[in-house]
């Protein structure tokens, strides 16, 4: 039995330890910070909102879809962009179909059942908030430490990778409320759809349907441009009442046609706000901890981009797939310098389109991504490649991210 | 006559069993404090023998009851690892971790836990 330690319990540690735990002959421990009724229990630290590939790489790993979409009554259909005109209708607005569903399940609820299911198959689950002395000491004691915990002071353990971190600072001011008594758009009252509504110089609102410990809500999460009128979050810190006032002023001021189905909306839970801001930033994958020894890391420790795309928790699946997947094919030979340099490498593979793709995002849109989201609103296949471009990012490097690309696409769609 | 159904019915998987949950639970909500008592199940000189050296250095020390405190300095080694090293027993049966204190701890165990904490 190989033993194999993951530092850190969120989507990609415990994904992977469960994918461990089904393919046998591993000695699965998991290192969480805070025990599962205190993750369910507590306040919230993500939005995430998950689409088709990355949901059956994790179904896949699991065994088991715990808030199946019949079981659930939870599932995003569509994925809808609006841009403001000159008065309060949007001049962009149209919905792309998602050829999959999506989910956005909380990771409060998700992991804390995740962890509990661990344990429940046989997983070893220690309750700590690992330090750098820990994991020098634990190297010695499992064939390979995975550090999965994208927050505190180990991540500072894996060196900035300056050559794929366009960015230093942050980009973006987040602030998050998970609510209920939002109602679908008035346009298409039939489709769950997640709705990015883009407001130039200002930022982004995102409206992602979602579900939590209380059951279906939606997640109103605004991403500001540093400095401007929607990063001024801190002077609501610690009052959720607040944030949510000020969340809805915000949306009724910069994305009014979204203010209607947003006006009753009532705060799911006491912990149910989050603000905050990081720099996007790729890390070197191997830390030498003061011993020598070597650990490995995983998902936002190593690649974590700004979540204007959504594509965090989706990353963290890719990630889990294929160090999963380098693991098993890698037997009982030593997990090395080498193999862990390889791994990361698979994943870069997998993540870089995304994370150029994440990165463009948050600067201002090029003239070739403003004809394609005005095109979208008149060609619906645009409109659904754009979509389900969110489940399999590296289809934007054949349009999206090249403008030469993009206007041969584009001239071959309304040709037709 | 017309029937209806509830539209979400109580259910869990059924692969999860009611007991599974139980200990699932248990597990993943199992925060080792600083103040918690281990102490060694029948304490087997042979069974040192298998042992990775720290295992056995909790194995030994805590023939006589020690919180998570006073092995991390006995031991000198950080809390992430005696906490590991203590699951690990405990999943095995060869040590047990006695309940949570109850609301006021008795004073010498305080002490104990503060002596331990001071010299971390």
């Amino acid at each position: 039995m190989r033993k194999i330690l993951i530092v850190g319990a969120g989507q990609a540690g415990l994904q992977l330890a469960h994918g461990l735990l089904l393919a046998g002959g591993y000695e699965v421990t998991v290192m969480s910070q805070r025990p599962a009724s205190e993750i369910r229990h507590g306040r919230v630290t993500s939005t995430q909102c998950m689409f088709g590939a990355a949901l059956e790489m994790e179904r896949r790993a699991l065994g088991v879809d715990l808030w199946s979409a019949a079981g659930s009554g939870h599932r995003i259909d569509g994925l809808g962009v609006s841009v403001p005109g000159p008065d309060a209708a949007p001049a962009i607005n149209w919905l792309g179909q998602l050829s999959q569903y999506a989910q956005s399940v909380d990771q409060r609820l998700k992991m804390a059942a995740w962890l509990e299911l661990f344990a429940e198959r046989g997983g070893t689950v220690v309750i700590n908030a690992a330090t750098v002395s820990d994991l020098d000491h634990l190297a010695a004691l499992y064939d390979l430490v995975i550090v999965a915990a994208g927050k505190g002071d180990i991540v500072e353990l894996f060196d900035r990778d300056a050559e794929r971190s366009p960015y230093s600072a942050p980009q973006r001011s987040l602030a998050v409320a998970y609510v209920h008594a939002v109602r679908p758009r008035e346009e298409h009252p039939d489709t769950s759809a997640v709705r990015f509504n883009l407001i130039p110089t200002v930022g982004e609102l995102i409206v992602i349907p979602a579900l939590t410990t209380s059951g279906t809500c939606d997640i109103l999460f605004w991403e500001g441009i540093p400095g401007g009128p929607i990063d001024t979050f801190d002077q609501v810190a610690d009052d959720p009442a607040a944030h949510l006032a000020h969340t809805l002023e915000l949306i009724r001021r910069f994305a009014p046609w979204e203010y209607e189905r947003c006006a009753e909306a009532e705060l799911t839970d006491p912990g149910a706000t989050l603000a905050g801001r990081y720099a996007p930033v790729v890390r070197h994958p191997i830390a030498a901890l003061p011993s020598g020894r070597l650990a490995l890391g995983i998902a936002d420790v190593v690649v974590a981009n700004d979540p204007i795309t959504g594509q965090g928790s989706n990353n963290a699946s890719r990630a889990a797939d294929t160090y999963l997947a380098a693991i098993l094919a890698h037997g009982d030979r030593p997990y090395d310098q080498a193999f862990m340099q390889a791994t990361f490498d698979s994943y870069w593979a997998r993540v870089a389109v995304c994370t150029a793709w994440t990165n463009a995002m948050l600067a201002p849109p090029p003239p070739h991504v403003l004809d394609i989201l005005g095109a979208a609103g008149q060609h619906q296949d645009v409109a659904d490649r754009f979509a389900n471009g969110f489940s399999a990012p590296d289809d934007f490097a054949d349009w999206l991210l090249d403008p030469i690309k993009a206007s041969t696409y584009l001239a071959a769609v309304t040709a037709r | 006559m017309t029937r209806t159904y509830a539209l979400h019915a109580p259910r869990r998987p059924s692969r999860v069993r009611p007991y599974g949950i139980t200990r699932g639970r248990t597990a993943a909500d199992r925060f080792l404090g600083v103040e918690r008592l281990i102490s060694t199940v029948e304490f087997d000189p042979q069974r040192v023998l298998g042992m990775l050296p720290e295992t056995a250095a909790v194995y030994e020390a805590c023939r006589y009851p020690r919180t998570i405190a006073e092995l991390a300095t006995g031991l000198a080694l950080p809390l992430g690892v005696i906490r590991v090293l203590v699951g690990d027993l405990a999943a095995v049966g060869r040590v047990r971790i006695h309940p949570p204190a109850a609301d006021i701890p008795d004073r010498h165990l305080l002490e104990r836990v503060l002596r331990g904490l001071d010299n971390l």
